[in-house]
This record gives C-alpha cells, sequence and structure tokens, in this order.
C-alpha cells in the first residue's frame, strides 16, 4: 500500500457530474404516471381546526384527492433512531402545535394544480394563546434531557471567593438549515414494495421508520438519495412531509412527488434552537480558571425531542477544577428544531468563548495567553488523556499566520481611515461521535473494484474521500475503483451527520478491503498453481492490482488471474467498524479541535461590520483529501460567519409566525460577504480510531461567531453578547 | 376567539398555451399552462434538472439559464416569454463533449460541495466573463453575489472565475 493516495488533494470524483448538471437530486426524479403534491399549513401557532373545508380544492382541475386530519389514515410514530425519538405522526388529530404545521396535503396531476387548489383549502381555527418565548415561565421544562448535565469540585464556593469573575447573558437566536435544495419526496409503492427518492442524511433510518409506520418489511422499503443538495442536519429526520408522500401514494395507488417550498423549509424540516445562556467564570490573577458555570435554556418543539447539549462542551473546554453545566428545554408552539451544522457547539461556544474574552479583558491578560494558560492535556471529565489534541499548536500556528502579535490590546486603537480594526479569536472543539457502520468490498473480474454503503454525501466529500480509502487498502489506481452511496440497500449505515461519519465509514470500508484482500490471498494459498501457494494470508499485501507477499511484491499475482483462474465473476467481502470503549483504551476519544483568528473592520459611523481575514487552524486528525477537507473548514466558517452577523429566523411574537422565511428575507452570506480564508491543518492522526481521523464536518463553524464578536468588541470597544451582531448594536 | 381564515373559495379557470421553446440550440412545441415558469418548463416539460429550484421566488440563482446570452431567473421568467429566443441551460455549456473551462476550472478550484447551487453559479460566471465584469477578485465577488451557495463554496468559486480570467479563455466556447 503507497499511502500516497490517501490524503492528496484530488479533484471530487463527483465534480465532473455535478458541473455538468447530471448529479440528481431527489427533486430531479419523475416517474411514470406520477402524481404531484403540495401542503396546506397553519397559518395560527396554537389551537385546534374546527372545520377545514377542502370542497372547493377536490373540485379544482387536476385534484385527486385531499388529505386532512379528517381522512389521513391513523398511523403509528415512527421508532426511536440514535439522535432521539421520531417526528410525531402527521395530521392525526385537529390540535394546532406550531405555524406551519401539515394541516391538509392535496394530490393533483400537475405542480400548478397542487399548489393552486391548495390555497382553496378554507380553515377555520379556534386559536389559543401560543407559547412562543423561551423563558415564558408558562411553557413545560425539560431538565437535563440528555443526561449531559456535569458537576465537578465546588463552583460556588470557588465563584464566592473569585479573584476575578465575570457573569453575563448570552443569547443566540433561531437559525435555519436552508440548505439550497429543497428537500423532495418522491414514493412510488409497487403493491407492498416502496421505493422512495428523499432529501435525508441517513437512507438506512428512513428505510426503518418507513417499514414501520406503513408496517412493511424493512426488506421492502428502497430509499435513494444518490445526491442530497444539502440540508446542514435538516435531513437527520424522516419527517412529517415523508410519511404524508408515501401515505399519499398508498391511498391513491400512484406515484406521489412532494418538493417543499422554500418557506416550508422554514416551518418543516427543523432548524437550531435559540437559547439563553449564563455563563459565570472565574480566574486566579494569573490567569487560572478556577470556575466555570454554564447554563442553558433552548427552545423546543411540544412534541417532539431534539439532541442539542448547549453547555455540555464547557465541562472539557478547560483545565478548571469546578464546573457546573445545566441544559433546559423550554416546549414552545414553534416548528421543531432539529441539529444544524455544529448543533449546540455552535450556541454554547459562543457564549463560552465570549466570556472568556471578557475575562481577558478583566484580567487585562491577551486572550490567547488566557486560553493557553488553561489548555489541557488529559479530559477534565475523565482525566485520561487525549487520544489526540493539538490545540497549542492551533493556537500557536493560527496566531503566527494570523499576525496576532501586532495586535494593540486597546480597543479602538487599529484603525485605516474611517474603518476600525477588530482583531478577535476564540478556541474551539467539537466532540467526538462514532457508531457502527458496514460497507462490501468487491473486486471484478476485469480488475475494478466497487465499494458500497448506504451512507450519504452531502457535499463532504465522502464519495471522494472513500474512493482514496479503498484505492489504498485495496492497492489498486483511483480510476479502477468506485464507491458508491445513496441506496438503503447497500450495507446498513449511520447518518452523515455528527462529524462522525468519515470515521465510522472509513474504518468499516478499510475492513472490508482487508477482509476482501485476505479472501484472495486465502483463494491463491490453496492453489498449487499460484505463487502466492502456500503463503500464510497474513504475510500478503495489496499493490499494483495484485495481491503480494509483503516486502516482496514480485511475489504474488493480480485479482484478474486469480479470478479467472478460479472462474469467478468477482469477490466481495463484507466489513464493519464498531468504536472501541474509551475505558478499554486508556484515553479520551478526541473530536477536532480549532483556534479561530478574525480581522474585522467597523465603519465607525454607520455601524457597517465586515470581515477582512479569517484564520482557521484545525486539528482534525488525519486529514484524507486535503482539497475536500479546506472546503469543508471553509464552507463551515462561512456558515460561522452567516450566525454571526446575518442569520436570525424571526418568530412573530404575537401569531408565532415566521416573519423571514424566504432567502429574500432570511439573509446569509453572499459571495460577496467573505474574502478570502485561510485555513492550515495541523496535529496528528488520531490514535483512537483506527483510520486515524476525526471529523470535520462542524469544527469549521464553531467560534467563529465568538471570535467576530471578540473582534468587534476589540474594534469599537462594544461588547455584543446577542446574536447576530448587526448594525443596530453599533450604533 | 374564533377566526374564519378564509381563502379563495373558486374554481380558477386554467389556460394552456402552445409555445415554442429553442434550448441549447434545439427546438421543441410544447403546450403548456400559462402559469409554467420558464424553470419548470425546462425541468418538468423538457427533462433538463440540470437547471435547480432552489427558492421559485427569484432570491437564489439557483435558476440562472442564458436567454439570448444573457442571464436569467429562470423561476421568475413564463415559458410563454421565451417564445423565439434562444435559451442555454447548463446541459448546453459544453462543446463537442469537452467541459467548459469555466466548468474544469470550477472541478480543479473545488468552486462547490453538494453541488445543487453549481449549474446557476456556472451560468452566472460565464456570463459574468462575458460581461467583462471579472476584472478583479472584488468585481467577481460582487456579481457573483445573486446565487446563494449555502455549502459555502465562494472563495473557490472566485478563485475558479479568476483562474479562467486569467487564462483568457472564458469566452472560447460560447
Ligand atoms: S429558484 Fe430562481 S432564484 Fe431561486
Ligand atoms: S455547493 Fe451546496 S449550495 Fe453551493
Amino acid at each position: 500500500m503507497s499511502g500516497t493516495v490517501v490524503g492528496a488533494g484530488i479533484n471530487r470524483v463527483d465534480g465532473p457530474r455535478k458541473v455538468a448538471g447530471a448529479a440528481p437530486y431527489p427533486s430531479d426524479f419523475n416517474v411514470h404516471h406520477q402524481v404531484h403534491a403540495a401542503l396546506v399549513g397553519s397559518t395560527v401557532a396554537a389551537g385546534r381546526v374546527v372545520r377545514i373545508d377542502t370542497a372547493a380544492a377536490e373540485a379544482a382541475p387536476g385534484v385527486i384527492r385531499v388529505l386532512t386530519h379528517l381522512n389521513m389514515p391513523r398511523l403509528e410514530r415512527g421508532p426511536m433512531t440514535a439522535l432521539g425519538a421520531s417526528p410525531p405522526p402527521p395530521m392525526q388529530d385537529d390540535l394546532i402545535r406550531h405555524y406551519g404545521q401539515h394541516l391538509a396535503l392535496v394530490v393533483a396531476e400537475s405542480p400548478e394544480q397542487a399548489a393552486a387548489a391548495a390555497r382553496l383549502v378554507a380553515v377555520e381555527y379556534e386559536r389559543t394563546e401560543p407559547l412562543l418565548d423561551v423563558l415564558d415561565p408558562k411553557a413545560p421544562q425539560v431538565i437535563d434531557p440528555w443526561g449531559t448535565d456535569s458537576d465537578r469540585g465546588d463552583t460556588e464556593a470557588a465563584l464566592a471567593s473569585a479573584e476575578v469573575k465575570v457573569t453575563q447573558t448570552y443569547t443566540t437566536p433561531d437559525n435555519t438549515n436552508s440548505p439550497l435544495g429543497l428537500f423532495a419526496t418522491l414514493a412510488i409503492w409497487d403493491r407492498d414494495r416502496l421505493t422512495v427518492h428523499d432529501t435525508t442524511q441517513w437512507p438506512s433510518m428512513v428505510k426503518e421508520t418507513l417499514a414501520a409506520v406503513f408496517e412493511v418489511p424493512e426488506s421492502s422499503v428502497r430509499v435513494l438519495v444518490p445526491y442530497v443538495g444539502g440540508a446542514f442536519g435538516a435531513g437527520l429526520r424522516a419527517w412529517q412531509h415523508v410519511i404524508l408522500t408515501v401515505a399519499a401514494a398508498r391511498l391513491i395507488g400512484r406515484p406521489v412527488k412532494l418538493v417543499l417550498t422554500r418557506p416550508q423549509m422554514f416551518s418543516c424540516v427543523g432548524h437550531r434552537p435559540d437559547t439563553v445562556q449564563q455563563v459565570s467564570l472565574a480566574a486566579n490573577r494569573s490567569g487560572e480558571l478556577t470556575a466555570i458555570d454554564h447554563r442553558t435554556v433552548s427552545s423546543l418543539a411540544m412534541e417532539d425531542d431534539d439532541y442539542e447539549a448547549v453547555s455540555a462542551g464547557s465541562a472539557f473546554a478547560y483545565r478548571c477544577r469546578n464546573v457546573v453545566t445545566r441544559d433546559v428545554q423550554a416546549r414552545l408552539n414553534r416548528p421543531a428544531p432539529c441539529s444544524m451544522r455544529a448543533p449546540a457547539e455552535g450556541q454554547g461556544n459562543f457564549a463560552l468563548e465570549s466570556a472568556m474574552d471578557e475575562l481577558a479583558y478583566a484580567l487585562a491578560m491577551d486572550p490567547l495567553q488566557l486560553r493557553l494558560r488553561n489548555d489541557t492535556d488529559v479530559d477534565p471529565r475523565s482525566g485520561l488523556p487525549w487520544s489526540s489534541k493539538a490545540l497549542r499548536e492551533c493556537y500557536q500556528v493560527g496566531a503566527e499566520r494570523f499576525g496576532w502579535s501586532s495586535r494593540d490590546p486597546e480597543p479602538g486603537s487599529m484603525r485605516d481611515g474611517d474603518w476600525l480594526i477588530g482583531y478577535g479569536m476564540a478556541g474551539c472543539s467539537y466532540p467526538w461521535y462514532s457508531v457502527p457502520c458496514s460497507a462490501r468490498a468487491t473486486v471484478s473480474r476485469d480488475g475494478s473494484a466497487l465499494v458500497l454503503s448506504a451512507v450519504t454525501d452531502i457535499g463532504t466529500g465522502t464519495y471522494t474521500v472513500m474512493t482514496q480509502v479503498s484505492a489504498e487498502h485495496l492497492g489498486l489506481p483511483l480510476g479502477l475503483v468506485r464507491f458508491d452511496l445513496g441506496d438503503s440497500d447497500m450495507p446498513a449505515a449511520p447518518q452523515a451527520g455528527g462529524s462522525g461519519l468519515t470515521g465510522s465509514l472509513g474504518n468499516a470500508v478499510v475492513d472490508a478491503c482487508g477482509r476482501l484482500v485476505r479472501r484472495f490471498a486465502e483463494l491463491a494459498a490453496e492453489d498449487g498453481e499460484s505463487p502466492l501457494h502456500g503463503v500464510p494470508p497474513e504475510a500478503v499485501t495489496a499493490g499494483g492490482g495484485r495481491v503480494h507477499v509483503k516486502g516482496e511484491s514480485s511475489r504474488g499475482e493480480s485479482y484478474i488471474d486469480i479470478l479467472s483462474r478460479n472462474g469467478l465473476p468477482e469477490l466481495s467481502a463484507d466489513g464493519s467498524s464498531t468504536p472501541a470503549s474509551p475505558e478499554d483504551l486508556g484515553m479520551a476519544p478526541s473530536g477536532a479541535f480549532g483556534a479561530k483568528f478574525v480581522e474585522v473592520r467597523v465603519d465607525r459611523d454607520l455601524g457597517l461590520v465586515r470581515i477582512a481575514r479569517v484564520v482557521s487552524a484545525i486539528d482534525g486528525g488525519r486529514i484524507l483529501n486535503e482539497k475536500t477537507g479546506r472546503s469543508q473548514i471553509i464552507g463551515a466558517t462561512i456558515g460561522g460567519i452567516g450566525q454571526a452577523l446575518f442569520e436570525d429566523t424571526v418568530t412573530d411574537p404575537g401569531t408565532g409566525r415566521i416573519a423571514n422565511g424566504t432567502f429574500g428575507d432570511y439573509l446569509i452570506p453572499v459571495n460577496a460577504d467573505i474574502p478570502d480564508l485561510d485555513v492550515v491543518f495541523v496535529g496528528e492522526p488520531d490514535r483512537f480510531s483506527p483510520i486515524g481521523t476525526k471529523g470535520i464536518g462542524e469544527i469549521g463553524l464553531v467560534g467563529i461567531a465568538a471570535a467576530v464578536a471578540n473582534a468587534v468588541r476589540h474594534a469599537t470597544g462594544r461588547r455584543v453578547r446577542s446574536l447576530p451582531i448587526t448594525i443596530d448594536d453599533l450604533l | 376567539m374564533r377566526a374564519d381564515i378564509s381563502r379563495g373559495t373558486t374554481v380558477p379557470e386554467v389556460f394552456e398555451t402552445v409555445t415554442e421553446l429553442t434550448v441549447n440550440g434545439r427546438p421543441s412545441v410544447l403546450s403548456l399552462d400559462t402559469r409554467v415558469t420558464l424553470l419548470d418548463a425546462l425541468r418538468d416539460h423538457l427533462g433538463l434538472v440540470g437547471t435547480k429550484k432552489g427558492c421559485d421566488q427569484g432570491a437564489c440563482g439557483a435558476c440562472t439559464v442564458h436567454v439570448n446570452g444573457k442571464r436569467v431567473l429562470s423561476c421568475l421568467t413564463l415559458a410563454a416569454q421565451c417564445e423565439g429566443r434562444a435559451v442555454t441551460t447548463i446541459e448546453g455549456v459544453a462543446r463537442a463533449g469537452a467541459p467548459h473551462p469555466v466548468q474544469e476550472a470550477f472541478v480543479a478550484r473545488d468552486g462547490f460541495q453538494c453541488g445543487f447551487c453549481t449549474p446557476g453559479q456556472i451560468m452566472s460566471a460565464i456570463a459574468l466573463i462575458d460581461e467583462e465584469r471579472a476584472g478583479t477578485d472584488d468585481e467577481i465577488r460582487e456579481f457573483m453575489s445573486g446565487n446563494l451557495c449555502r455549502c459555502g463554496a465562494y472563495p473557490n468559486m472566485v478563485a475558479a472565475i479568476r483562474e479562467v480570467v486569467s487564462e483568457g479563455n472564458g469566452n472560447a466556447v460560447i
């Protein structure tokens, strides 16, 4: 195995299809005889449907069926998933739990007919007062929802006796994932067999959910998603619109296609929940942290779950003896939140790293020095050494590239004409996550390989990096290897999410390839005509399209020769990965770490904020592809800039309506908002995972909002504790 | 409290119109509901699904195509308006099987991730070079700002466009 294929910044293998417009996304699929669905959503946030009149819609041209809670079949809720409960089944009763809740599904011959008829559905409501504010004392609370709250030492005493202390409240708003691809579902029943094209990050989960809800065997359900079109967490659930589409297709006996509208993307497929966070930090005069107290309240739907441990990261961010973290969720009449790129850390880190900056000011200490002084080589929760951690190097290399040492600590002191210049920084991490995964590798008689797993490539580069890993471990050139995904009939796999897939999948692919090489070696060992006759399989490796004796590449033979002599069209092997237990390995599994350095420019008179430069120094373990890895960090950095300066899903306080659910109103960064972004990878392959990677899908976002806020403080002297930072905060 | 949120109650009449469209040099005659946009005509009636729908509201640029050589948001354009005009989509920018230089540069510079915005970005980039609005990086950024990319591939797209411009072959094949 040469080892040169992995790590190289090769172009995406799916690139030519994407730039040609030839990569099919769920909304691109059509089948003969299909009909089209359109949704009718609630225009109120709480109450009851008193009357729903579908007569006009039913009489409209092309309309085939209108489903409401009155005629919708009763369905069971889907099973639990690795990320929590399934969404509740749709349109089962007359209760309204949030604005935009599905009240009717109109099915017609054409999309225009369905959309026009949906406007004819008349709903009479009985309204009740909606609970909309995360701090509303009437909102039912879920305390410590995931058992992640932590208590270490005596935080109360440490805060009471602190030499220097900071206590502040930070808030973050709802953000909406807003992938460019509108979520689409095309459901095709063939008697009891179901095929679904669906925008999901997790085909295996959608398959299991649909099988359970529609009471058919899992083997009868196939979920296809070769290309996703973005999702950023919104594709981690079998949403209600998916269930509705599948139900309608079964009732009508024709394939049904539903494509959500952009406004529906704001109310039907999740969002990053808003938070109110109180952080207290205490330190002695030399800058050693003596207490961290981080308490958060975030919003949750009335009848749904969301895994979002906002404060949990503060329990292991720094060396500190006295730590309290507390998470509470408040149930509200708002659409269900879900993971959005860097869930929990995205919000929690903003509060913690803003507070660290405030502490640095209180100590009159350089913010970078404060982080370095409190860095920890062990996981403070368990005392175990991290399986890899190059955060110190992130700080040093990042500061060097950025030119942090030229920062004048005095706020407002650095200027360029009317522009106030600010330098800000933040440290960050994203916790380790890994789940079992499986894959299958096959080499055919023509010498090419196909490796499969039911994962998705949401734009991260899974197609590409897994082709690289497979090529390396099968000893084949890239051009002879295809990695395929996006089909639930392939070996079962977890979600593309939580920065966990590359490790789980990578280890499964390595295992499958290793087993396949061994099968070839075993065949050859038993074969009197093979140069490998009698060679123990463990002494054999792969390279140059052949299996050969380790260290003796001339003694071996090609896959093609072994297959043809044995009269086999192909040979396959299944592989899997299961994460080891931290206790057994005696180390704390590390996620990615990073240091972010940001230069902002703030117009002195107008309060306009521009991002001038960002340096992201990332410890992501082993990077499988320098090019796609860098793109991951750049993309998430831009997401972080959006969180810092633009993104705010506004719920109308009176009605619970989402007031800005379009791309015209919900602002995300555009090209002109973004300068060139510097990314540097540091650190070593991780020791915990055989493949050595640490997920890098989220780490690029974490820390950006705090670094921007800290830079704005440095530029203007103003501390903004509520995201996004807008002009009116600075006037 | 009761509120009657009444929507329309009348059944709209539907008009069909025969439209002759020339897309990527190929003429076709379609009988379409008058409400059908150019975007839906391309995707649903001509099977050209390379052009994407990201909002259907003129706010994201995913549906960008060229009409008579100018970039246009096909979701805001009725198909019937394009009678007698030349429409070019992402499927029509390669020549003789060779990708357009902008397509190649997007691959080489990793100017996309999920790829959903990419056809629209490429159609804008080709037009931008044609419009001679790609003189500086800032100009590229400004005139590419009608095309959203949620994956955040902007700097790589700028690099790709800069590369095509500096090699002077942006207009080579279109
Ligand atoms: S789909 Fe046309 S601008 Fe978004
Ligand atoms: S590449 Fe995904 S939106 Fe641009």
